[in-house]
């Protein structure tokens, strides 16, 4: 990426001042929520609402016109409308404005004329060398810097997990499920009509980004998917990216005249391409979150090796199911992990001795299950464990005991804990905060596992 | 003329599709195995031409305005003797004059049968060259068992491709059917991924089918079209 649009990029995720135009007294209206946003999150930077009559809004001095501001403004976020837009992308590039988030749509969404339009806009901002975010966004999030550039006021958590989004509601998806599983997030773009900003850009931005850990990206489509692919591949190789392509019932959209042509719909060319290069491809908005939240806790297992223990056999099937379709293996366990196993639950257990361990009705005790994860986790073929329990009113989970094995084996652990997540908020907090997801899904907790594979065999991991 | 010059000619003269016999050309020039296909504009010549590729021989329309042969009942497979040569070129005749009376034919020997296999390349509009290879030959669009590369597909990677479709296995051997050569097939990949590259004006190309031998690959039938 240009030295040049690496800092523009900087200026807009870490903006020293941000102007907002299209401000209003209505919280009904965009602009004033634009403005709020930015104050509900607690920038620390300096705020400049923008309108030609009002005197102040929401506490803060409001200016008649960017010329007006006594400073130079890094970042300015326009909340009129298309063709108001474009008026106002020219002044932003005369007071020197380094990056604009345009929210209006109108443009090349819309066919001939709104492309056109979107010709002129990108214009200005060329002649200025400016960077535009969107037009056509939900904005975008740097919680890393109390900014969120959007029209949704909120507070998220702070995290390593970063998302790009070709959509702001999907966007807002993964990011609202992202809070319920307690994962912290670092940045969201929606990227909108990419106007001079591709997804691939935000991509080598986020690769350079030492707070982002994870990135996630949701496409609709792009132009240029030959360069995104190389860029992610690329970026994929030291830092985790995790691809969410929807059009998989997309009907080809061009006649084709040849069995190869019909049968290249863009999806699966899509989904194989990426995985040409390397990337981690999901199929829904829970994956994806789920997938992220392992990535970002968890560290990478040294082989595709699963071990199970649970005291119920039906979500460990489960798990069985969705790991292996994604590449891992359940391998069966060693005569000395087995010793280990019946000194715990006898000779003749009423249970089958093998992985996924079910320890059924002794399995309930946590203190059981301690001993049982510590045999299975110092297998030699085990390089995860999913520890699985289904949360009671009168015994307790067994977070102590997962603690203290993952603590002895310094292999990754992944906790499934059947219940709401509320119900065991407390729990999950201590085990995030030693690097062990917890699910509460056991589709979700096999996504964060199959994710940890997937970069686990890429990175040169054992095949077992 | 080479390859450029061919695709120039057939564009100029404002054809969007590439003959059979035309694309077999070009495969072979690159070295890919192509069953011989002659032209013949009457039944003498059809004949003529069956005498010399020796029977059972294969009859197929050849107009640059059908891309489909089968389906416009173009293709008469497994001729043994002169008597039925005649007839099937009556027949094809007869059902093509009204998409195009100057229509031909190419005679062609008949093939062994093998594992059926499609290999093609489509310029995808968002990542260009894109070669994909599938299971099932003509009813590989019944399957959908495909997988796909982007241009440009170096050996191991087209060994790969093979190796992720689900019918693999009856590739590689199956309830005492000994495995089919699968580099074979891999060389046939590589060197359509070279044309891709080489040959932006290629909208889309299909080898369909490519039939996979115990030793060997052969392409049975090619067709192509041209960028705009």
């Amino acid at each position: 990426m240009p030295a040049r649009k690496q800092d523009v990029l900087d200026s807009i995720f870490y903006p020293h001042s941000v102007a907002v135009i299209g401000v209003t007294g209505s919280s009904d209206r965009v602009g004033y929520n634009l403005l709020q946003s930015i104050i509900h999150a607690g920038f620390q930077g300096r705020i400049y609402p923008v309108h030609p009559r009002l005197e102040s809004l929401q506490g803060l001095p409001v200016y008649r016109s960017l010329e007006e501001i006594p400073e130079p403004v890094d970042l300015a976020v326009i909340g009129v409308n298309q063709l108001a837009t474009l008026e106002v992308v020219e002044q932003c590039g005369r007071k020197g404005v380094k990056g604009v988030v345009c929210i209006a749509g109108g443009y090349k969404e819309m066919g001939e004329e709104g492309k056109a339009l979107e010709e002129r806009l990108v214009a200005a901002a060329r002649q200025y060398e400016m960077e535009v975010v969107g037009p056509n966004t939900l904005g975008l999030i740097n919680t890393r810097a109390n900014l969120n550039v959007t029209f949704y006021p909120m507070q998220l958590p702070r995290g390593k997990v970063s998302f790009v989004t070709q959509s702001g509601g999907v966007g807002l998806t993964i990011l609202h499920k992202a809070v319920d599983e307690g994962l912290g997030i670092n940045k969201w773009v929606g990227v909108g009509n990419r106007s001079t900003l591709e997804i691939s850009d935000y991509l080598e931005y986020l690769a350079r980004d030492d707070s982002t850990a994870v990135i996630g990206v949701f496409v609709e489509g792009t132009d240029d998917a030959r360069r995104l692919v190389q860029v992610a591949g690329e970026v994929a190789r030291h830092k985790p990216v995790v691809f969410y392509k929807v059009g998989r019932s997309g009907a080809v959209s061009h006649a084709a005249l040849t069995h190869t042509g019909s049968m290249a719909g863009s999806y699966q060319v899509y989904r194989q391409v990426l995985q040409q290069f390397g990337l981690l491809v999901v199929d829904s908005t829970l994956e994806m979150v789920a997938a992220c939240k392992a990535l970002a806790m968890a560290p990478i297992p040294r082989g595709n090796g699963v071990g199970v223990v649970t005291h119920t056999a039906g979500p460990s099937i489960v798990l069985l199911d969705e790991i292996s379709l994604r590449g891992g293996v359940f391998p069966a366990l060693a005569g000395s992990t087995m010793g280990r196993i019946k000194e715990v639950l006898g000779q003749n257990p009423p249970v089958v001795l093998k992985n996924p361990l079910d320890a059924a009705g002794q399995g309930m005790q946590a203190a059981n299950l301690g001993p049982l994860m510590e045999a299975v986790l110092d297998d030699p073929c085990i390089d995860i464990l999913v520890a699985v329990y289904c949360l009671h009113l009168n015994w307790r989970c067994p977070t102590v005991e997962i603690l203290d094995a993952r603590e002895r084996s310094g292999k990754p652990v992944v906790a499934l804990y059947i219940s709401t997540g509320e119900k065991v908020k407390e729990e999950r907090e201590l085990l995030h905060s030693r690097d062990i997801p917890v699910y509460t899904t056991p589709e979700e907790a096999a996504w964060g596992v199959s994710a940890l594979l997937h970069y686990a065999l890429q990175r040169g991991g054992i095949r077992r | 003329m080479n390859v450029a010059e061919m695709l120039a000619a057939a564009r100029s003269a404002g054809r969007r599709y590439l003959c059979e016999d035309e694309v077999k050309e070009i495969l072979q020039r690159v070295g890919v195995p192509v069953t011989p296909c002659y032209l013949a504009r009457s039944e003498e010549e059809a004949v003529a031409r069956a005498i010399e590729v020796g029977y059972p021989v294969v009859l197929k329309v050849r107009s640059p305005l059908i891309a489909h042969k089968s389906d416009s009942g173009g293709v008469v497979l497994n001729l043994a003797n002169g008597y039925q040569v005649r007839r099937a070129y009556r027949q094809i005749m007869d059902r093509v004059k009204g998409v195009d009376p100057e229509a031909a034919v190419t005679v062609q020997p008949m093939a062994s049968p093998g594992r059926e296999v499609i290999v093609g390349f489509t310029v995808d509009r968002q990542f260009g060259p894109v070669l994909m290879c599938g299971f099932g030959g003509i009813f590989a669009e019944v399957l959908g068992d495909v997988s796909f590369r982007l241009v440009p597909v170096e050996p191991d990677m087209a060994r790969d491709m093979v190796r992720s479709l689900r019918g693999y296995r009856l590739l590689a051997g199956y309830r005492g059917i000994p495995p089919a050569d699968e580099g074979a097939l891999v060389d046939i990949l590589v060197k359509v991924s070279g044309l891709a590259a080489a040959f932006p004006q290629i909208q889309e190309m299909d080898l369909n089918p490519v039939v996979v031998y115990e030793r060997g690959a052969l392409v049975l039938d090619a067709r192509a079209v041209l960028a705009d």
